[in-house]
Parts: structure tokens; C-alpha cells; sequence
């Protein structure tokens, strides 16, 4: 895409609220956004690295429980004589706190991988989201349990006192969500595009080759999970201010294989391909609404999911642009889409 | 060709050696230096242990001890990418680049270890990275030109035909700037044509400053470009010298037929079994 | 003490169904290669089998055991045939999406076919249990521990002592060989499927009774059957039945001795462990399929 193709979509991706007065179609761009986030930081690691991971809604769960703990204030007590009281923190403090948070776990993670490959990592990933979900389910003091944390308050913008908006509303909400979608995209396009992504496409291409010539392959995969982790930490701690309610549900397996079915269909890989496939498995369920249940949706979702992988395996954006190159013969192009 | 330069630096010290798979003995007590600036060749029939010599040596394969010494630094247990970065780069012995990524990123790729870029720089894309790129994308360049694959830049890795997909591997190990370069079987599945060709290029990678150790089952070109030639035998040295030396020699002669082996029949099974 | 003794026995009941599902696992992934995140499912399917034949259409218990077994082993023939042998040779990655979605779509299915309200099985067992000195067992766990065992050594046998097992294990060393030996790849492929997901759904069919129905039970099942192939090495026949046993233990002292909330937790936990510490499994040297 050319500068000017991308400026108009950002353009019109600003646009939407100034003509779309609906505002449960807002609702649905803005928690698409957040998948879309979420799928992005997905495809650093399945897509660029090749390390399939599926625990990576922990992520974003982490960083949701995080920011709504650190926003709300939160009192632990360690010993029967002393309890540890956490004063609440405005909601920038929490949305960055959930990011590190995340991002920490992120590199452990990365750690691990080293050590665990291929079918191994892939149980770790899911074992680690299932044990964070447990935690959150179990550790009723910090975390209310099944009953949730609630009363989340909201992002707010401006100078407390002098002036301030909280984002009570849809459409902050939205350019909140679009701006830092716009951010995480921009971090992971110059990520891929700079010697510290070649060293992961390396280690997803061949790992033997890419450590022969000196890539450091715990430092790349440590690296990829960390920003991959952040920015799902971030997606996470957006969810649960603009909900303003989280559950150990957000934990469910369920939502990592979205984020999987996102990636898979719009194309690994390509920095395009989660926006595709968020967009597409992000609206999706507002169509299927009228006419199929909630689990025939999933049914189809997962035959989907199997169709795609048999007849388009590298996704809707390559088989897109190869088809775009063939029809209209552009110039070849260096290889950037799906470098 | 010269005779062994034995008045030169010794680089690579290999010193009893021994590697074992679970009561297989691979390597026993191997011992033998490759001298600065020399193309050395290690042969043997199929299972003497070649490649797993090559795998201790770049890392692959983790060795205790302190048996495997370059320029007096011990690599025993230290991971491949260190070894790269201490100036040991090997090729592999079945076909091995990065088939997904045009012939330039390859390169680019080779060159991970002369680009400092970091992290921060690159997520608020300063200047300086943008001046990196472009320096590493005119080296891969160079290199492209020196190999003569600058036709194939822009294709893809995986796409290339055999002979140049050869190339392409000495050159992405030649883009990280070795000082000793190990190459396992470069040249199997080449035509005469193309050997020769290779075996020219050698030559200029050596006038480049760079040690070459071969492993190579084409024995015209061993004898061709080595200035000395070791010979493993069901994981033993058996010999050591000259090239007309090792053509002569007797126990050479008979570890090769003893295996009843025409040579590249050999070569053949090896390189597919690979 | 009795309460310890009373943990080792519930968790020895229990441990003879964990090792069904991981010995049905660890047979798929040693001899073909693929991480089946179908099996909770065919754990699931094999429970609801038993619910339809005895409750909807009143069939005998045991037969209707049988039948569900039956049943398992042809999905898992059907799931082989129509989604897997076009994979031979894909990646393990490609493999698991597919199976991920298989997952998916199967689970949602049964969402459908018996909607989530909980069903429980009858069956004709005493309610009172069995009391043995200071612990006691219920009647239909015992039967349920006898059979897993039943099931177990057949499976031991089948694999050691026919010439389908015989062609499963020189598969399983090495898939090449036994191909140029005249071991017909495909037929072992889809008869390994069906005998692990037999076993899956055998596992199902006899916890259904013991607890209740859900669609959603097969995710616990799916995991805790990794927890314990990790735990016994992938690939490892005798590694998987001893991890069946270990992981009922931990999950059983867990629940008894720190909390019951984190009972499944233990599965995870190991998993976690293990893969950092010993990742070829506790039992790497015992034997490896046969």
C-alpha cells in the first residue's frame, strides 16, 4: 500500500463517527478495534516468529486485571497484623501499569520458549492462560472471583481540575481504540521491517541457518513475546476500561483461538492480515446474529477456520495481493508483504 | 599446490576431541589444527564423523570440556550464535536458506551481526536506522556481485535453482564476515561446470583473508583446492597432509574401499540422507 | 492418615480413566505426529453416547458402554479420513489448526445437540458405597477402575502382540522404513486415530456416570490428557498410563490438602514444570510405544 491509500483509510477510519450515528455499530468497531489489537500482537509471534502461541488472551487478560486493580485501589492482607493497601492510581497510570505487567509476562514466556518448542510450547501457552485464569478465578481476595471486578471507571483525558473529559461516551472510546491500534501497528511494522524483525522471520524460516550466521534466538523470541505480550496488555487494559467490568472469563480459551482464526484468515505474517481478519470475524457475529445461534456461529467459525487452513493457507491478504500483482501486473514488489 | 604451511597461526585447535550417542562413538580422541588463512579438507567415508565435527565445532551439537579452541578462545559450550560472533560460520550440508525471503534479505539476514540498531531506534525510526539499512542493503549488494547472483536479487530464496541456491548459502555465511568458514559438501549435487566454478571461488573467498575448512566428498575438487587434507575413519584420524600425500597413502586407500564404496555413490546417500 | 488413605484410593479410581485419555493421546502423537485437540471431544462424545442409549432410548448400561466405544472409535476413523490424511506431511502447526477448528466446531455441536443444561447417567449400581476399613469406594467407581484396567492391557496387548501393533510400532520408529517394508501408512494412521479416540470416548462413557454431563467437560479432559502425556513423555505408552495415575494423585492431595478450587490447576502446573525441567517426560527410559 502507498502512502496515499493509507492515508485515506486512516481518513475515513476517522471519519466513521462524524456519519455513523448508530452507536451500537460504534460499540462493535470499537470492541472489533480492540480484537484487532489484540490479533496484531498475536501475528508477532505465530506470524513473524512461527511460535504458535495459545495462551495469548493471559495476556490480555493480565493487562486488563491489572489497569482495573490499579485504577480501583486494591488491599491485600499478607499477614494477619499487616495488610497491604494499594491506593487507586488515575487510568493512565493503570493502562501503562497492565502494558509492563503483560510485557513481564510476555518475557517469561519468551524465556520459556527457548527451552520448549514446536507441539510443547504450544501446551505450555495454553496451560499458562489456563493456570492465570485459575488464579483469577480463585484468588477471591485480590480479584472477587466469579464476581467480578466492577464499577471500572473510565479513561479520562485533560488536567484534573481544570478540565477533563471521561470517556463515558462511544466516540472517545473509539478514537481512543483507533489511535492506539494505529500505534501498535506502526510499532510492529517498524519492528518486522528493521534487522531486529529479519532475525525473527530468520528464526521462523530457519532457525539453524538464522543462528549459524549469529542471530541471537532467545534474545528474538524474548523480544517478539515481550511487545507481543505488551501490546495485547494494552488491548486488554482498553477492554476492560471501556466495559468497565472483568470476569475470569476473559481468560476462556475461546477468545485466543479467535484471536488464532483472526490472524490465520487475514493472512500470518503480513501486517495487514489481523486488521482483515478482525475486521471480518469482528463484524461477523453482529450479521450471523439474526440468523444463526451463538454456537452455530462457533460451528461455523471452526469449519471456517479448517477451510481456510486446507484452501488459502497463507490467509485473505497474500492470496489478495498476489492476485492484485497477476491482474493489474504492478511492479514486482520487494517481497515486503510477506517478508 | 602449496605444501602445508606449517610455520602459520593455528586458528582452530582441535584437541581429543570425542563425541559419543549413547554408547556410539562418533568422534574418539580427535585432535587436529587448521592454520590461518589455509582451505583445509576434512574426508572420510559416510559415518567417520564429518558433520558431527562440524556440529561440535559451530555449536550444534554441545561438547563439555574445553577440547575445540579458535584463536585461543574455548567454544565448548558456547551456543552457535556466539561462535558466529567470535568469526565461525559454517554452511550446511543438506540445501539451507531462508526460502521465503528474496536473495537480498537473505543477505540482509547474514548481515544481522554488523547492524547495531536498537530497539528504541527502530520503534521511533531515527535517522541513523534508516542509514544502517541502506549501508547493510549496499554491502548485500557487494556481496551478491562478488557470488554473482545480483540477477536473481529480487527472487525468492527457495525459488532458485539448485546450483544457485548452493551460492546463495556460502554467501549469506560469507555476509556475516567469518574469519573461518566451514563448508559441508558445497559442492554435492553440482555439475562439473559449476564446480569448477566454485572451486575459483574459493579461492577468491581465501584471498579475501578467510580460513576454509571443507568438508567434501568430490575428491577432484578436494585434492584441487586443499592445501592439506585430514582423513576421518569410523571417527578416528587415519591421516594428515598434503593432498599427493593423502593420494598415496595406503590406509587412505583401504578405509575408502573397504567400504566398498565408489565415492559417489557415497556422496549421493549422504547428502540425501541428510 | 485415614484421610491420606482415602486420597490414594479415590485418586488410584480415577487415575485408571486419566490414563485411558493419555494413552489414547499419546498413541496419536507418537505414531502420527499430531497434537488432537479433538480428544477432549471424543471424551465428551463417548459420556453423551451412553446418555442417549440409556436414558433416551433405555438401552442396557453396559451395552450402551459398548456401543459408545464402538461409536468413538468410528469418529475418530471418520475424523482421520476426511481432515488428516490430506495433512500427511504438512506441519505441526497446520495440523493443530485444523484440529483447533475440528475442535471448535465439534464442541458447539454438542452445545447444540444437548444443549448446556447438566444430564446425568443412571446407572444399576448400589448408591451405597463399598466401606473397607477406615476408607470407602463407591461400587460404580470400582467398576469404572476395572474396566480402564481391562482397556489398558488390551490396548498393551494390541499393540504388543498383533501384527496391527506390531506395523504401529515400526511406524512409530520410523515412518520411512516401515513405509518400504510394505506397512501401509494410511491404515495405520486411521486405525491409530480410531483406537486413541476409542479410548477417549471409552474414558468419557465411564466418567459420565460418575459425574454429570456438560458440553464444555471435554476442554478439562483434553487438557489434563496433555498434562499427563507431558508428564510421561510424548510418544510413551507406559509413561502415559503411570502419568494417568501421578496427575489423579496430585490433583487428589492438592484438592485435599491446599484447595479444591485449584484441583485442575495441578494438570497445569505440571505441565509448566515439567516442559522447563525434564522435557522428555518423568519416564523417559521406560519403553516408548511398546
Amino acid at each position: 500500500m502507498n502512502r496515499w491509500a493509507t492515508g485515506l483509510w486512516v481518513g475515513f477510519l476517522f471519519s466513521i463517527p462524524l456519519w455513523m450515528t448508530d452507536q451500537y455499530y460504534l460499540h462493535i468497531l470499537i470492541v472489533a478495534g480492540i480484537f484487532i489489537i489484540a490479533a496484531m500482537s498475536l501475528n508477532l509471534l505465530l506470524g513473524y516468529t512461527g511460535q504458535l502461541s495459545l495462551g495469548h488472551v493471559a495476556f490480555f487478560g493480565i493487562g486488563g486485571y491489572t489497569s482495573a486493580l490499579v485504577s480501583l485501589g486494591f488491599d491485600l492482607e499478607l499477614t494477619d497484623s499487616y495488610t497491604f493497601v494499594f491506593p487507586a492510581q488515575p487510568v493512565w497510570i493503570a493502562f501503562l501499569a497492565g502494558i509492563v505487567v503483560a510485557g513481564f509476562f510476555g518475557w517469561l514466556i519468551g524465556k520459556i520458549s527457548f527451552k520448549v518448542r514446536g507441539a510443547y510450547f504450544v501446551i505450555v501457552t495454553i496451560s499458562f492462560a489456563e493456570v492465570v485464569r485459575l488464579v483469577a478465578l480463585n484468588w477471591i481476595d485480590l480479584t472477587e472471583g466469579p464476581m467480578a471486578l466492577n464499577n471500572i471507571p473510565p479513561f479520562t483525558l485533560g488536567v484534573p481540575g481544570l478540565w477533563e473529559l471521561t470517556f463515558w461516551r462511544k466516540i472517545p472510546n473509539y478514537y481512543l481504540v483507533l489511535v492506539t491500534c494505529i500505534l501498535s501497528y506502526v510499532v510492529i511494522a517498524r519492528l518486522v521491517g528493521s534487522r531486529l524483525g529479519r532475525a525473527m522471520i530468520a528464526l521462523r524460516e530457519n532457525e539453524p541457518l538464522a543462528a549459524s550466521v549469529g542471530v541471537d534466538v532467545t534474545r528474538s523470541l524474548v523480544l517478539a513475546a515481550v511487545v507481543s505480550a505488551a501490546i495485547a496488555g494494552a488491548a486488554g487494559g482498553l477492554y476492560t476500561h471501556y466495559i468497565r467490568i472483568i470476569d475470569p472469563d476473559v481468560f476462556l480459551f475461546i477468545y485466543t483461538v479467535t484471536m488464532v482464526i483472526m490472524v490465520v484468515t487475514g493472512g500470518k505474517g503480513t501486517l495487514a492480515g489481523p486488521i482483515v481478519g478482525g475486521l471480518i470475524f469482528g463484524i461477523l457475529p453482529e450479521a450471523l446474529r439474526e440468523v444463526a445461534s451463538p454456537e452455530m456461529q462457533w460451528v461455523i467459525y471452526g469449519v471456517l477456520m479448517i477451510l481456510i487452513v486446507y484452501f488459502l493457507p497463507d490467509g485473505i491478504v497474500p492470496a489478495v495481493s498476489s492476485w492484485w500483482k497477476e491482474r493489474f501486473d504492478a511492479p514486482p514488489k520487494t517481497g515486503e508483504e510477506r517478508a | 599446490m602449496s605444501a602445508a604451511p606449517r610455520s602459520r597461526e593455528v586458528v582452530l585447535d582441535i584437541d581429543r576431541l570425542t563425541i559419543g550417542f549413547g554408547g556410539l562413538v562418533a568422534l574418539a580422541n580427535v585432535s587436529f589444527d587448521v592454520y590461518e588463512g589455509e582451505i583445509a579438507s576434512l574426508i572420510g567415508p559416510n559415518g567417520a564423523g564429518k558433520t558431527t565435527a562440524f556440529n561440535a565445532i559451530t555449536g550444534f551439537l554441545s561438547v563439555s570440556g574445553d577440547s575445540i579452541r579458535y584463536r585461543g578462545k574455548r567454544l565448548n559450550g558456547l551456543r552457535p550464535n556466539q561462535i558466529a560472533d567470535l568469526g565461525v560460520v559454517r554452511t550446511f550440508q543438506k540445501t539451507s536458506v531462508f526460502a521465503a525471503n528474496t536473495v537480498t534479505d537473505n543477505i540482509m539476514i547474514g548481515l544481522h551481526r554488523h547492524a547495531g540498531a536498537r530497539l528504541w531506534e527502530i520503534l521511533l525510526a531515527r535517522p541513523r536506522v534508516r542509514d544502517e539499512e541502506s549501508r547493510l542493503r549496499a554491502q548485500a549488494g557487494e556481496i551478491l556481485e562478488m557470488m554473482g547472483l545480483s540477477a536473481h536479487a529480487e527472487e525468492l530464496g527457495g525459488a532458485l535453482p539448485y546450483g544457485e541456491q548452493r551460492l546463495l548459502e556460502v554467501a549469506v555465511a560469507l555476509a556475516a564476515k567469518p574469519t573461518l568458514l566451514l563448508l559441508d559438501e558445497p559442492v554435492s549435487g553440482m555439475n562439473p561446470s559449476e564446480t569448477a566454478r566454485f572451486m575459483a571461488m574459493l579461492g577468491r573467498i581465501r584471498a579475501g583473508g578467510i580460513t576454509i575448512l571443507l568438508v567434501e566428498h568430490d575428491m577432484r575438487m578436494v585434492m584441487g583446492v586443499s592445501d592439506r587434507v585430514i582423513v576421518l575413519n569410523q571417527g578416528a584420524i587415519i591421516a594428515e597432509g598434503a593432498p599427493e600425500e593423502i593420494q598415496r597413502n595406503p590406509e587412505v586407500i583401504r578405509a575408502y574401499l573397504g567400504h566398498g564404496a565408489d565415492k559417489r555413490r557415497a556422496s549421493k546417500r549422504e547428502a540425501g540422507r541428510a | 492418615m485415614d484421610q491420606f488413605l482415602q486420597h490414594l484410593l479415590n485418586a488410584t479410581m480415577l487415575g485408571g480413566t486419566y490414563a485411558l485419555l493419555g494413552i489414547g493421546l499419546t498413541l496419536i502423537f507418537g505414531i502420527m505426529r499430531v497434537v488432537n485437540f479433538t480428544h477432549g471431544e471424543l471424551y465428551t462424545f463417548g459420556a453423551y453416547m451412553v446418555f442417549f442409549f440409556t436414558m433416551t432410548l433405555s438401552a442396557n448400561f453396559f451395552l450402551a458402554l459398548v456401543f459408545a466405544m464402538v461409536l468413538g472409535i468410528a469418529l475418530g476413523a471418520a475424523i482421520e479420513f476426511v481432515l488428516l490424511r490430506r495433512l500427511r506431511g504438512a506441519s505441526i502447526d497446520t495440523t493443530m489448526l485444523v484440529m483447533i477448528g475440528a475442535w471448535i466446531a465439534m464442541q458447539n455441536t454438542e452445545q447444540l445437540a444437548w444443549t448446556g443444561v447438566a444430564k446425568s447417567v443412571n446407572h444399576p449400581f448400589p448408591i451405597d458405597p463399598l466401606v473397607i476399613g477406615p476408607v470407602s469406594v463407591s461400587w460404580i467407581r470400582i467398576f469404572v477402575f476395572c474396566v480402564a484396567i481391562m482397556l489398558i492391557v488390551g490396548t498393551h496387548l494390541l499393540i504388543h502382540r498383533t501384527r496391527l501393533g506390531k506395523a504401529m510400532r515400526s511406524t512409530f520408529q520410523d515412518r520411512e522404513t516401515a513405509a518400504l517394508m510394505g506397512v501401509n501408512i494410511n491404515a495405520i494412521h486411521t486405525a491409530t486415530f480410531a483406537l486413541g479416540s476409542g479410548l477417549a470416548a471409552a474414558a468419557g462413557a465411564l466418567l459420565g456416570p460418575v459425574f454429570v454431563l456438560v458440553p464444555g467437560m471435554g476442554d478439562m479432559a483434553a487438557l489434563k490428557s496433555f498434562a499427563i502425556v507431558i508428564l510421561g513423555g510424548m510418544g510413551n505408552f507406559m509413561g502415559a498410563a503411570l502419568g494417568g495415575f501421578l496427575l489423579a494423585l496430585v490433583e487428589e492431595l492438592g484438592a485435599g490438602y491446599i484447595s479444591s478450587g485449584y484441583r485442575d490447576g495441578m494438570g497445569f502446573l505440571i505441565i509448566i514444570v515439567v516442559l522447563i525441567f525434564r522435557p522428555t517426560g518423568l519416564f523417559a527410559r521406560a519403553e516408548r510405544i511398546g
